[in-house]
């Protein structure tokens, strides 16, 4: 027991090694652009609690449905939601402003004032884009864990399908999408490769951490990289706290 | 009444049973392990898709085009007990009981978890007992919403006799009391025989005799029937 456990503390001390960054001399920190910083918080939050809310709508129905298809289907969509996964950022947001530009989809959208590039629209398609493959693999792994069989009880018992899933399935594989959601949010929060190229203009807190460390070198830096961990780790720890205190309960 | 003629194409061969069974009777099915018994049942449930045939309950058509589980009025027990395991027992028994009619069903309820000894356990998280009150909780769970139709699929495996012995005769009451129509699959002809005054015997997936248990006996279709009824 004694050697697992700190065997469990090295593992997290590794985890963390990378922050003692922070406490290294670099020079007095100070604010690079106090209100562009200020507004970066605000647009990362803003618009990745819009992506999420996008991602869990289509997402999860994707999931179920994925879920719940033939094995050979199934792999097909695996392979689809892959190719949004794996592709390198920045490669994913020239494909992104070439597709949504004016020689492809762009030009019908400009026609409905709908301006991809550089908007905030640009920036939450982008988060949307970069973050569902993760949360749909999650939630299909999450939903694996609950056997069919209980959903067809669920459903012999008098409840549809809808009751079935927020009284049955969600709540056995609620852990699983804390876990997915936790996912997609920290990979749109933190997503800089492909925002940069789709959306420079509204800037999230990554973009603001390179045009601070371009413009006013480390010591912006280091202040902005702390508030974006105190801002980026509270919500999907928080959706851990509440699955396991559930799990707990029940 | 429940009409079925269920048609699913199964790897070794093809199931191709009808069953008919009047409203207030219990039928069994009764055959060797992989014969395809637990597939009709299955089938007219709902668990499984059939490939072909029609599922009648009462002239309603439960298949072809699948009725939605949810609108079958029918309880299905199966080997496993099924257990929602986010649940305690007492939310598992109530689950198929609405708000609307809770306290009408009070009283069943009560009996139910009387009759089953379930009242030690009531509270308890349905992952906190042991296999025996699990499949008693799902009989009760199955049984509270009074459904038309029974499926019972080898319920009693893997219990001890006594228990067997409790519950066949607490399914027997109730059945007698409630008049639900009831399909009983098995493999012990004792058991079975206790529940369902006929039988259909079926072998790879055809049904070779349907007959009350006395002709069965004496006049089994098949060898294996034979050797199946034969005393040990």
């Amino acid at each position: 027991m004694l050697v697992k456990r700190v065997a469990a503390v090295i593992f997290a001390f590794a985890l963390l090694y990378p922050f003692v960054g922070l406490f290294v001399p670099v020079g007095p920190w100070r604010w690079g652009d106090g209100a562009a910083t200020v507004d970066s918080v605000r647009v990362s939050l803003l618009f990745t609690g819009i992506a999420m809310v996008v991602v869990v709508v289509i997402g999860t129905p994707m999931a179920l449905y994925i879920a719940r298809s033939a094995t050979r289907e199934r792999l097909w969509w695996q392979a689809i939601l892959l190719v949004s996964v794996l592709l390198p950022p920045l490669a994913l947001g020239i494909l992104l402003s070439l597709a949504f530009g004016p020689h492809a989809l762009g030009a019908y959208l400009e026609r409905f004032g709908l301006k991809m590039t550089n908007t905030p629209l640009a920036f939450v398609t982008t988060q949307v884009y970069v973050s569902i493959g993760y949360y749909v693999l999650g939630a299909v792994a999450a939903l694996d864990g609950v056997p069919r069989t209980l959903e067809i009880q669920g459903g012999l018992l008098g409840h549809d399908r809808w009751s079935v899933f927020w009284r049955i399935t969600f709540p056995i594989a609620r852990l699983g999408f804390a876990v997915a959601l936790s996912l997609a949010w920290v990979r749109a929060l933190t997503e800089f490769g492909a925002v940069v190229i789709t959306a420079y203009y509204p800037a999230g807190m990554p973009v603001a951490l390179w045009t601070s460390l371009e413009n006013f070198g480390l010591p912006a830096v280091m202040p902005l990289l702390v508030v974006f961990l105190l801002t980026a780790l509270p919500l999907p720890w928080l959706a851990h706290v509440l699955a396991q205190r559930r799990t707990a309960r029940a | 009444m429940l009409d079925a003629h269920i048609v699913k194409r199964r790897p070794r061969f093809t199931v191709d049973v009808a069953v008919r069974v009047r409203s207030g009777e219990a039928c069994g099915l009764f055959g060797v392990s992989g014969s395809g018994k637990s597939t009709v049942l299955a089938c007219i449930a709902g668990a499984e898709a059939p490939d072909g045939g029609h599922v009648t309950v009462d002239a309603v058509t439960v298949f072809p085009p699948p009725l939605p589980l949810h609108q079958r009025q029918v309880g299905y027990l199966t080997q496993d007990a099924n257990l929602f395991p986010h649940l305690r027992v007492a939310d598992n028994v109530w689950f198929g009981l609405t708000n609307g009619n809770r306290d009408a069903n009070a009283p069943w309820v009560a009996e139910l978890r009387e009759r089953l000894q379930l009242g030690p356990v009531w509270q308890a998280p349905a992952t906190a007992i042991s296999g025996g009150q699990a499949r008693r909780v799902a009989l009760a769970r199955m049984l509270a919403r009074k459904p038309p139709i029974v499926l019972l699929d080898e319920p009693f495996s893997g219990l001890d006799r006594h228990l067997v012995r409790e519950l066949v005769s607490a399914i027997v009451q109730w059945q007698a009391d409630l008049r639900f129509t009831m399909l009983v699959v098995g493999h012990e002809s004792d058991v079975l025989e206790r529940l369902c005054p006929r039988a259909i015997a079926i072998e790879d997936g055809r049904a070779v005799q349907d007959a009350p248990w006395a002709e069965l006996r004496t006049k089994p279709a098949t060898p294996l029937l034979a050797q199946l009824l034969a005393p040990l």
